[in-house]
């Protein structure tokens, strides 16, 4: 994903400040645990980072641009550790720095994401290599990573973004959706690989989200954001599309103790688009 | 007493297993809790003696809930039983009465609940699938085909449900310790074909259906949740 330059970004925080008019307890398993977001410098990362600080984690910031995960680290009391997580290295230099800061990592959300558009038959081999590599590589480097942390104690949480277009594919998003279908099969390996050792691995697969993202979307369509966020709002049953916040619910679930029994599923947060 | 304020949960099937579960669980939480079952169910705030393929008495059941305690804000419905039975044994008597419970019976309490949430605009419903209902299940031909209708009405009513502000979705549990699982789903052989290799436990179900049903907390919408151990990936 582009560093956020300045885009109009409505809903990245929770919209609602009111009190929840239904009971809510903590998610049991989050509090006190060292957690990593990835590409947390904004967007769903960033939404995921604040609700797991707000359950009481301890959470690791990271984002390639470290401007944005200082910013966010800030904000939330956590520790800014920027990389790119398309370099196997720089993940596990990354991981080692939590460790010997926050210590080992038990909950771990790979989010980090990079998108393209263009018509299907004009991808440029550039896009589609640096989308794989952020994407699909970038996402079993930081699990693999995690793992290795989270084996030692034989417990661990890890959850990874795909998308509703990992499911359904998507005209002009050919590499983005590759990337995010191949998300979810390797969720599916490192769940069985990993699920018997005490790691419990699931993947999220939002529909269309606000967030600075879109307006790669709406430049695509020469649409404002504002125009193209109504577009997609028309698609979804529940009458709008994501909030990032939405998002990072299903990830404090996913990563809670009580999901135990959740290997290698696929949630899709996505107001009915696709069910 | 204060229960004038704090949401009201009905649930179904709450006096064994997993709606026995969710109960308990719903009641920690905060929520005034409503049991239904063919008999009491223990640790409810009310209880309700019924079959839930009788649709008229469940109609009746939601009206004299609502009278007596208030808008009912979430639905879980855990009704169910389980059998077994080689394809070719089934007889009309046995898919007569997967259907009526299981299909039938969840129908009958979404659509009298959805007849008092929609005009509210407001409400959570969270039925239970099945594994079985994603996978199949040899000698349960009838009770995974009721459960894979289960997870087509949920996201049927979800989409039909959620432009007027009620949320339905499914969870759809693994091989749950239960006093309805099959035996030999309690085998070393059958345990260690599970990716974690042991079986859910009824609390992780009902904290699912806890999540599911916290609809100010996320945007889930015709969804079915498999929390299954690894039974079905």
């Amino acid at each position: 994903m582009s560093p956020d330059a300045g885009v109009a970004q409505p809903s990245d925080r929770r919209a609602d400040d009111r009190p929840p008019s239904r009971p809510r307890r903590p998610l049991r398993g989050i509090s006190g645990r060292v957690a990593l977001v990835t590409g947390a410098g904004q967007g769903i990362g960033r939404a995921i980072a604040d609700r797991l600080a707000a359950e009481g984690a301890r959470v690791a910031v990271n984002d390639v641009n470290p401007l944005t995960a200082a910013e966010v680290a800030e904000a939330i009391g956590g520790l800014a550790v920027p990389f790119d997580c398309a370099s196997r290295a720089a993940v596990i230099a990354g991981v080692a720095t939590i460790e010997a800061e926050l210590g080992p990592l038990s909950l771990a959300v790979a989010n980090h994401a990079f998108m393209t558009m263009a018509p299907f038959v004009e991808e440029s081999l550039d896009d589609w290599q640096r989308t794989l590599d952020v994407n699909l590589k970038g996402a079993l480097w930081v699990t693999q990573a995690a793992a290795r942390s989270m084996i030692t104690g034989g417990y661990g949480r890890i959850v990874c973004i795909a998308s509703e277009w990992g499911i359904t594919g998507w005209p002009e998003a050919g590499a983005y959706a590759a990337s995010k279908g191949g998300i979810i099969a390797l969720v599916k390996s490192a769940a069985r690989a990993l699920g018997p050792l005490g790691v419990a691995v699931n993947a999220i697969a939002p529909g269309v989200t606000a967030t600075a993202q879109l307006q790669v979307d709406a430049d695509a369509a020469g649409l404002t954001y504002d125009e193209m966020v109504a577009v997609y709002a028309g698609d979804v049953p529940l009458g709008r599309v994501a909030r990032p916040a939405d998002i990072a619910a299903v990830a404090a679930y996913l990563l809670s103790e009580p999901a135990g029994a959740m290997v290698g599923q696929v949630v899709s947060p996505n107001g009915g688009s696709l069910t | 007493m204060g229960t004038e304020t704090a949401p009201i949960a009905l649930v179904t099937g709450a006096a064994s297993g997993i709606g026995a579960a969710c109960a308990r669980q719903l009641a920690e939480v905060g929520y005034v809790v409503i049991g239904v079952d063919l008999r009491p169910a223990p640790g409810c705030v009310a209880a309700y003696e019924l079959d839930v393929a009788d649709a008229s008495a469940v109609e009746a059941m939601v009206a004299d809930v609502e009278a007596r305690y208030g808008p009912i804000d979430a639905v879980v419905s855990a009704a169910g039983f389980y059998e077994w039975v080689p394809f070719l044994d089934l007889d009309d008597s046995h898919v007569d009465r997967a259907v009526d419970v299981l299909v039938t019976g969840t129908a009958n309490v979404c659509r009298s609940v959805l007849r008092r949430m929609l005009p509210r605009g407001q409400g959570a419903i969270c039925t239970i699938g099945s594994e079985l209902g994603l996978c199949g299940d040899a000698d349960a031909a009838h009770y995974a085909a009721c459960k894979g209708a289960i997870h087509a009405l949920t996201k049927s009513i979800a989409r039909e449900a959620a432009p007027r502000g009620v949320r339905v979705n499914a969870v759809a549990p693994g091989p749950t310790d239960t006093p309805l699982l099959k035996p030999e789903m309690r085998s070393p052989e059958y345990i260690e074909s599970l990716v974690l290799q042991r079986l859910v436990d009824p609390a992780e179900i009902a904290a699912a259906v806890c999540f599911i049903l916290d609809v100010d907390d996320h945007n889930l919408v015709g969804q079915v949740i498999s929390p299954n151990a690894g039974a079905v990936v």
